[in-house]
């Protein structure tokens, strides 16, 4: 699709009229690395769903212990080889089937975090933004106070405390994400709160909930979708590094970070490359994709950033050539 | 180290050397051996040092009345000889008194002075093992055997922890069963016969102590920076947690030391290194030494494929076993049932946990309390299998005599560091297959003894089924009462810390007390055997492995042998080829 400044329609000549989500999709399918992003995340999205299909494909499960075949008598792992593709690790477990396994716990604890943080955030956010006053300085102190924490340590102890579970990894990390993004939501809810279509529905004699939901949640909707998806890549990470730190899933749950964690203890990366560089990749690869995903899906949801018209100048100058 | 934080221990050693170096050359004298650590020595105060690797360090500035040769020879490094003391005497008294004759010229390097070691001195070193501040790890042994030892640490414990109020008390009390009737004479009169008493005295705790060190507080500060050594070496620089400096230590005499040759100008410990930064300089020869880790399996299997003759794999008689928690109520109480913990015998594989740990090189697997060099330590399995691979039907069949049929599920806590992991998983994969499902949960390495594990409420309540352990005898060869003791009795009052369910058994505590007075070697071995025998009859725990710790060490380093209580090339004989 090039030189798309000429319309495109079922009729030559006709002019098409094309929805904002239509626009918006047309914008997304035309970056190139939005879409190998989003192939990224599918690869990864099939790879958790069909996780199962390569446990039977190469007869292992996730958690059994190969010690004749996936060890050396001195316990050492074996590479890559015709019947672990991707190596073992130091309990002779597959590699490829762990890795599989590992990608739905970063994509539930990902997801689930993100989308937890995001309401909770949308919440805090628009109350604060919207009631002003007292209510707004104690949100933004609670905002303040969450986002000076250190969230690390404080993760650890309190993970160290209640015993590490996957519930407990996903409440710390929405704990620890939603600050920014209702910091975020709140600047934009007082500048939305101003405009005359608020006005306008409370002369009308809208109540406060109905003008939040009604009024100006909708024009939340790109922050909401942008931040949220900017907040998977992280919650992702912070899960592997809980992991990666024993204070995650707990094991034998194959999980990215504990992955990681397995092979730099005992000093295995230096004889195990295998260990490090598949899930230290898969991780990297997914985080980078949703990354990506999320920026380019900002610049396809707002029409009038920068990136967005400086690309559309360029495809036209092209287009005119 | 295994041991619990606070009580590790030193170790019985058996030998067993990839390969011996040998004396190429004539010693050279000079140079600076280079060490590198983790961490501190866990105290520079002999009276409270308590960690395996400290050793080393008070071996090279301090002397016992006991000591050892260091050697490469198992038989040599094991046999306790006379350090501070001319000759190891033998009781008289029925076994009862022990004379020692302190080695003229053996001097302090005190302020004044280069002074002469006294019998006062060594009275002194005994009396500061219940100081109210610090005490030994080693102390209720003496209190236990040591005449008036008990009478006189009660009375101590009472005392004002300040330096003034127990240098008075010191000073005007006296422990009965240590007498000094001449300034180079001690006698020791014990309560019951030791075998073993021997080997105590050659714990650094043991160490003589000089007037001086009674104005500070054990271990303080103060005590560090006005350190007075006996040994070879002395304290030149201590910048704690960075570097910690030994220089030659002017007072002390050659020719007053047949067991130190001190060849080094030296010794330099850099601390706060990691693992792997410490093999890579060991292994290009930046460095001579390493403090205190246990060479990554990664990096053994390395070595060992490489046949590199700087390897060394020393046995401390340390084992790895599970404890099993026979007080909670959980699972009706199904681990008080002894086909129960019959069944946990036969379901774990013995020779995973081994090849997890580096293979036959550095562990093996073992079936019952005694570790590998430890006199009582013999091949026997009440509940054998196929080359230590576990019986998982037997376990079946057990668990369904009990009640069992479909399995059970267990808790069990584990170190969140290093193997430890690996074997939690090892574990739960082997005991799976016998039906038994573990429910792993993780506890922060350095307060699964202090906080989780000697919590007696944790083991009440059944917060854990299992627990992997681990125990290095307190000191080296006739070491098993140092194994049994702390583990595997109960009086019925005193709950002893790391027997955490209060196993006892009173036909083996006869026959211990037999085996404790026994006087050869061959009938201490076969006496504690049997102990060994009737403890695991009652399975209040599952052996799993007998460890070696593998050291290496860098090129320059010659004439390593091995100091038994420091599982290390002794760093006074080593000298240096650069």
């Amino acid at each position: 699709m090039t030189g798309t400044g000429a319309p495109t329609g079922e009729e030559d000549g006709a002019v098409v009229q094309r929805g904002s989500l239509d626009l918006t999709l047309r914008r997304l399918t035309r970056d190139r690395a939005a879409m190998v992003a989003l192939a990224v995340i599918v690869l990864v999205v099939a790879m958790a769903i069909f996780a199962p299909v390569f446990a039977s494909l190469t007869g292992h499960s996730p958690i059994t212990q190969f010690r004749d075949t996936g060890l050396s008598p001195m316990g050492i792992p074996v590479g890559p080889n015709a019947e672990f593709w991707l190596g073992a690790d130091q309990l002779g477990r597959d590699v490829l089937v762990r890795l599989a396994y590992g990608a739905r716990v970063s994509l539930l604890v990902g997801v689930l975090a993100a989308c937890c943080a995001s309401a909770i955030a949308v919440i805090v956010g628009t109350t604060a933004g919207f009631f002003g006053g007292w209510v707004d300085l104690a949100l933004s102190r609670l905002i303040d106070l969450v986002m000076s924490v250190p969230f690390l340590l404080c993760a650890l102890a309190l993970v160290s405390v209640l015993g590490p579970s996957l519930m407990l990894s996903v409440s710390v990390i929405v704990f620890f994400s939603w600050a920014a993004m209702a910091r975020v939501i709140r600047g934009q809810v007082i500048s939305l709160s101003r405009q005359e279509f608020v006005q306008a529905s409370r002369s009308l004699g809208a109540g406060p909930l109905s003008i939040m939901v009604v009024d100006i949640l909708p024009n939340l909707t790109v922050p909401i979708i942008v931040y949220t998806t900017m907040m998977i890549p992280s919650a992702i990470v912070f899960e592997a590094t809980l992991s990666f730190l024993g204070m995650g899933i707990v094991p034998p749950t194959p999980s990215w970070g504990g992955m990681l964690a397995d092979a730099s203890s005992n000093s295995l990366y230096l004889v195990a490359w295998w260990m490090v560089f598949f899930p230290g990749t898969a991780l990297l690869m997914t985080t980078l994709a949703f990354n990506i995903f999320g920026d380019s899906l900002r610049d396809a949801l707002d029409p009038k950033s920068l990136r967005t018209a400086r690309r559309l100048k360029r495809d036209r100058k092209g287009a005119a050539k | 180290m295994e041991r619990p934080m606070i009580k590790a221990a030193l170790g019985a050693v058996a030998l067993t050397l990839a390969a011996v170096p040998v004396l190429a050359q004539d010693p050279q004298t000079g140079g600076t051996l280079r060490i590198l650590a983790t961490g501190e020595p866990d105290h520079l105060d002999p009276t409270t040092g308590a960690m395996v690797n400290t050793n080393n360090f008070l071996r090279a500035v301090s002397r016992q009345l006991i000591s050892y040769e260091s050697s490469n020879d198992e038989t040599v490094a094991l046999a306790p000889v006379g350090d501070l003391a001319t000759e190891v005497p033998l009781p008289t008294d029925d076994g009862l008194t022990y004379t020692f004759t302190l080695r003229q010229g053996a001097m302090w390097d005190a302020p004044s002075g280069p002074r002469q070691i006294t019998a006062a001195d060594v009275e002194r070193g005994m009396m500061r093992n219940c100081n109210p501040v610090l005490g030994s790890f080693s102390l209720s042994y003496y209190t236990m055997l040591i005449d008036g030892m008990a009478e006189f640490c009660d009375g101590f414990a009472k005392v004002e922890p300040t330096a003034e109020a127990m240098k008075a008390y010191m000073e005007a009390n006296d422990i009965s069963g240590i007498e000094t009737p001449d300034d180079m004479t001690v006698v020791f009169h014990l309560k019951e016969k030791a075998g073993d008493f021997i080997y105590m005295l050659s714990l650094a705790n043991t160490a003589a102590a000089p007037v001086e060190v009674m104005d500070y507080i054990p271990d303080s500060p103060e005590y560090r920076e006005n350190f007075i050594a006996s040994g070879p070496y002395t304290i030149g620089e201590y910048v704690p947690d960075t570097l910690l400096r030994l220089v030659r230590n002017p007072a002390w005499d050659p020719a007053s030391d047949p067991l130190r040759a001190a060849y080094v100008d030296e010794i330099e410990i850099t601390m706060g290194m990691q693992a792997d930064a410490i093999m890579q300089q060991l292994q290009s020869g930046d460095a001579d030494l390493a403090y205190d880790i246990n060479i990554p399996p990664a990096i053994l299997a390395m070595l060992t494929a490489a046949g590199d003759e700087k390897l060394v794999a020393i046995s401390a008689g340390n084992t790895n076993f599970l404890f099993i928690n026979t007080v909670s109520g959980n699972n009706n109480g199904a681990l008080k049932d002894l086909r129960v913990r019959q069944a946990l015998q036969y379901a774990v594989d013995k020779a995973a946990i081994v090849q997890q740990w580096g293979g036959p090189t550095v562990a093996e697997p073992v079936n019952g309390i005694f570790g590998l060099g430890v006199l009582g330590h013999h091949a026997f399995d009440l509940y054998p299998s196929a080359e230590a691979k576990g019986d998982p039907e037997k376990a079946k069949a057990l668990l369904a005599e009990a009640g069992f049929p479909d399995g059970i599920t267990l808790k069990m806590p584990y170190r969140n560091k290093d193997l430890e992991v690996a074997t939690a998983q090892t574990l739960q994969a082997s005991l799976a297959r016998a039906g038994i499902t573990l429910e792993l949960i993780p506890v922060t390495a350095a307060d699964y003894y202090s906080k989780f594990m000697t919590n007696p409420a944790n083991t009440k309540d059944g917060v854990w089924d299992i627990a992997p352990v681990g125990w290095t005898p307190d000191w080296v060869g006739g070491a098993a009462r140092s194994v049994f003791q702390p583990q595997f009795t109960y009086d019925g009052t005193n709950h002893q810390t790391y027997n955490y369910t209060d196993y006892n058994n009173d036909a083996a505590n006869a026959l211990a007390a037999e085996a404790i007075n026994a006087t050869t070697p061959e009938e201490t071995a076969t006496l504690w055997g049997q102990v060994d025998e009737m403890v695991m009859a009652d399975a209040p725990v599952v052996p799993l492995i007998a460890n070696k710790n593998p050291r290496y060490h860098g090129e320059a380093v010659q004439n390593y042998r091995i100091y038994a209580l420091g599982v290390e090339g002794d760093w006074t004989n080593i000298w240096l080829d650069r």
